[in-house]
């Protein structure tokens, strides 16, 4: 089942309002029955990080803030599509600095990280139609691993 | 004896060890707070502390590094953070981050008592 165009536009709940969504979603069967309840956490996991930086970081320049998640299950594959109106960043860049300076028992810096780690690929850039677009795939037959220095 | 300190409940064991029940999240929300409620604890004599994950449903990024900044404050003493009664969601990020090489983990509370004697 798809779930699309899920909006949430207040960031002092969002996360609640996400967790809630995702145990409905878990409750009604939305997820595959080929995703295992772990894959299913890992996809949680992302899309919490995600939210979470936005919340925490994310310039929405006087606007209200308005964020779009899709969520596409397929077999044993679930893709996830997160928009918002945001001014967005540069996540590669911001990406490749964590990785290079991450230190052992690290406080900050492991969101992008754990994101990365947690799905087979993940794209971030501002759509045609002005929003900025996360997209990314989490799979029950990856092994993820983030590699933090202890 | 039982305390409550801010959003966590903290449960002394003995002079140096003390139990500290997560909650349903430990998370960007609530990260401050655990900090400041484990400094406390810490500077009050505690060493060793029981992470009670059973009801957490939440572990995050900024919550797994409060988490490290108790585990480096406490081993320069000495003392220990281990993880009791690992709910599943909380065991996805042990297993993601391989922090079971640094945090052991215990099926129950009281057998978590017991394993850091």
């Amino acid at each position: 089942m798809v779930v699309t165009g899920q909006r949430f536009t207040k960031l002092d709940n969002m996360i609640d309002e996400l967790h809630e969504l995702f145990d409905q979603w878990i409750s009604d069967g939305v997820f595959s029955s080929d995703l295992d309840a772990d894959t299913v956490q890992l996809l949680r996991l992302a899309v919490h990080e995600w939210i979470a930086n936005l919340i925490q970081h994310a310039d929405f320049q006087g606007n209200q803030p308005e964020v779009i998640l899709d969520i596409y299950p397929n077999g044993r594959r679930v893709k996830c599509v997160i928009q918002d109106n945001s001014a967005g960043f540069d996540a590669a860049k911001h990406l490749k600095l964590r990785m290079e300076n991450l230190e052992p028992f690290p406080e900050r810096g492991m969101g992008l990280l754990m994101l990365n780690a947690v799905t087979e690929y993940f794209e971030y850039f501002r759509s045609p139609v002005g929003l900025h677009r996360l997209e990314f795939s989490v799979s029950a037959d990856f092994y993820p691993w983030l590699n933090i220095p202890f | 004896m039982q305390a409550t300190s801010m959003s966590f409940f903290v449960e002394p064991v003995n002079a140096d060890t003390a139990v500290i029940k997560i909650g349903q999240a430990l998370d960007f929300r609530n990260a401050a707070e655990f900090k400041t409620t484990a400094q406390d604890q810490v500077r009050s004599g505690i060493q060793n502390f029981i992470l009670d994950f059973t009801d957490t449903g939440i572990l995050d990024s900024t919550g797994l590094g409060s988490v490290f900044s108790l585990y480096r404050q406490v081993s320069p003493l000495s003392g220990q953070v281990v993880f009791a009664s690992v709910s599943r969601p909380v065991q996805v990020v042990v297993q993601l981050t391989r922090t079971y090489k640094v945090f052991r983990q215990f099926p129950t509370v009281d057998a978590a008592r017991e394993g850091i004697r």
